[in-house]
């Protein structure tokens, strides 16, 4: 994961590529999940909330930041961003847990706070793994120089 | 070795997840099915009956709540009407996993003329279903549609 010797060819090459990903799933298919919806629809106020691209440009200045970066230490700050942006972004999406609709007379209300604990689990996990994982390399690195047998001098 | 801790604890959140996820889904399949199966067919049907004695109006529900997932049921009806002309009884049922309950909702209505003259029929109702400790239903409806207007 963090590998230094990566090339800037290919840290464009992902940079790039994150790119791309993340504008088809933050602004394209939303665009046309919005069209498709007004074009069903037409009475409904059935349409992809404006804080869904709002979120999706911050993802996707994270993401592409930390692929331009992998391999490198300013990488870390970027993954836990991203993972805890995905909490929020949850948290955000679902009301905090409840979830609420009125029609024809009828609410209808479901809480799911618990469960959306356990939704975000993953993310905050993925938030506290990424530093976790570069302190493990750092560690990693150091034994093996210092393990390394000196080199035997020229006679 | 702490490269594979991480992985270790990666898998067990995610095992931990998926087995939230699958058995919430599952027990709200089941209960789903359990109670559709059991209001619309099932031998222990909902029974509801309006009585009137003179000016008072008892409408009593009985329904059987099975629980085929996974979870705790509880079931909770409650209602609530601006004067004290319509009493409910708030009433509530927890089911454990594989076996059912049965709730018994008495509604009261002291003056039925005056509940039918007075502007507002409208009896809010709430039924609270929630799938111990995760999910939670909530619906609030109008329950004043069990009240038999003009008379029994």
């Amino acid at each position: 994961m963090y590998d230094p010797t990566i090339t800037t060819r290919k840290r464009i090459t992902s940079a790039v590529w994150a790119l791309v990903v993340n504008a088809i799933f933050w602004i394209v298919i939303p665009y046309y999940v919005g069209v498709f919806l007004a074009g069903r629809v037409p009475e409904s106020a059935l349409t992809v909330p404006t804080f869904v691209y709002e979120f999706g440009i911050l993802f996707t200045i994270l993401e592409v930041g930390a692929a331009f970066f992998q391999g490198k230490a300013v990488a870390v700050p970027l993954i836990s961003a991203v993972a805890l942006l995905t909490v929020v972004y949850i948290w955000y999406a679902t009301n905090g847990g409840v979830l609420g609709v009125e029609t024809a007379g009828i609410t209808i209300a479901v809480s799911f706070r618990l469960m959306l604990y356990v939704l975000v689990l993953p993310s905050i996990w993925a938030a506290i793994r990424a530093p976790l994982s570069y302190m493990v390399w750092r560690r990693a690195i150091k034994t093996a120089v210092s393990s390394a047998p000196a080199a035997s001098p020229v006679s | 070795m702490g490269i594979w801790a991480l992985r270790g604890v990666t898998v067990a959140v995610a095992l931990v997840v998926l087995l939230v996820i699958g058995t919430v889904a599952y027990s709200a399949y089941e209960d789903y099915n359990a109670v559709k199966a059991e209001l619309v067919g099932g031998s222990k049907q909902a029974v509801g009956a309006a009585v009137l004695r003179g000016s008072m109006e008892m409408v009593s529900i009985n329904i059987t709540v099975p629980n085929d997932g996974l979870y705790p049921l509880n079931v909770t009806l409650t209602c609530n009407y601006p004067t004290s002309n319509v009493v409910c009884q708030r009433t509530s049922v927890d089911v454990s996993p594989g076996g059912e309950g049965v709730l018994r909702f008495l509604m009261t209505v002291s003056n039925v003329s005056q509940f039918e003259n007075s502007g507002n029929r409208m009896i809010n109702g709430t039924v609270a279903i929630s799938m111990t400790p995760f999910v939670g239903l909530t619906v609030g409806t109008d329950f004043g549609g069990f009240v038999k207007t003009g008379g029994a």
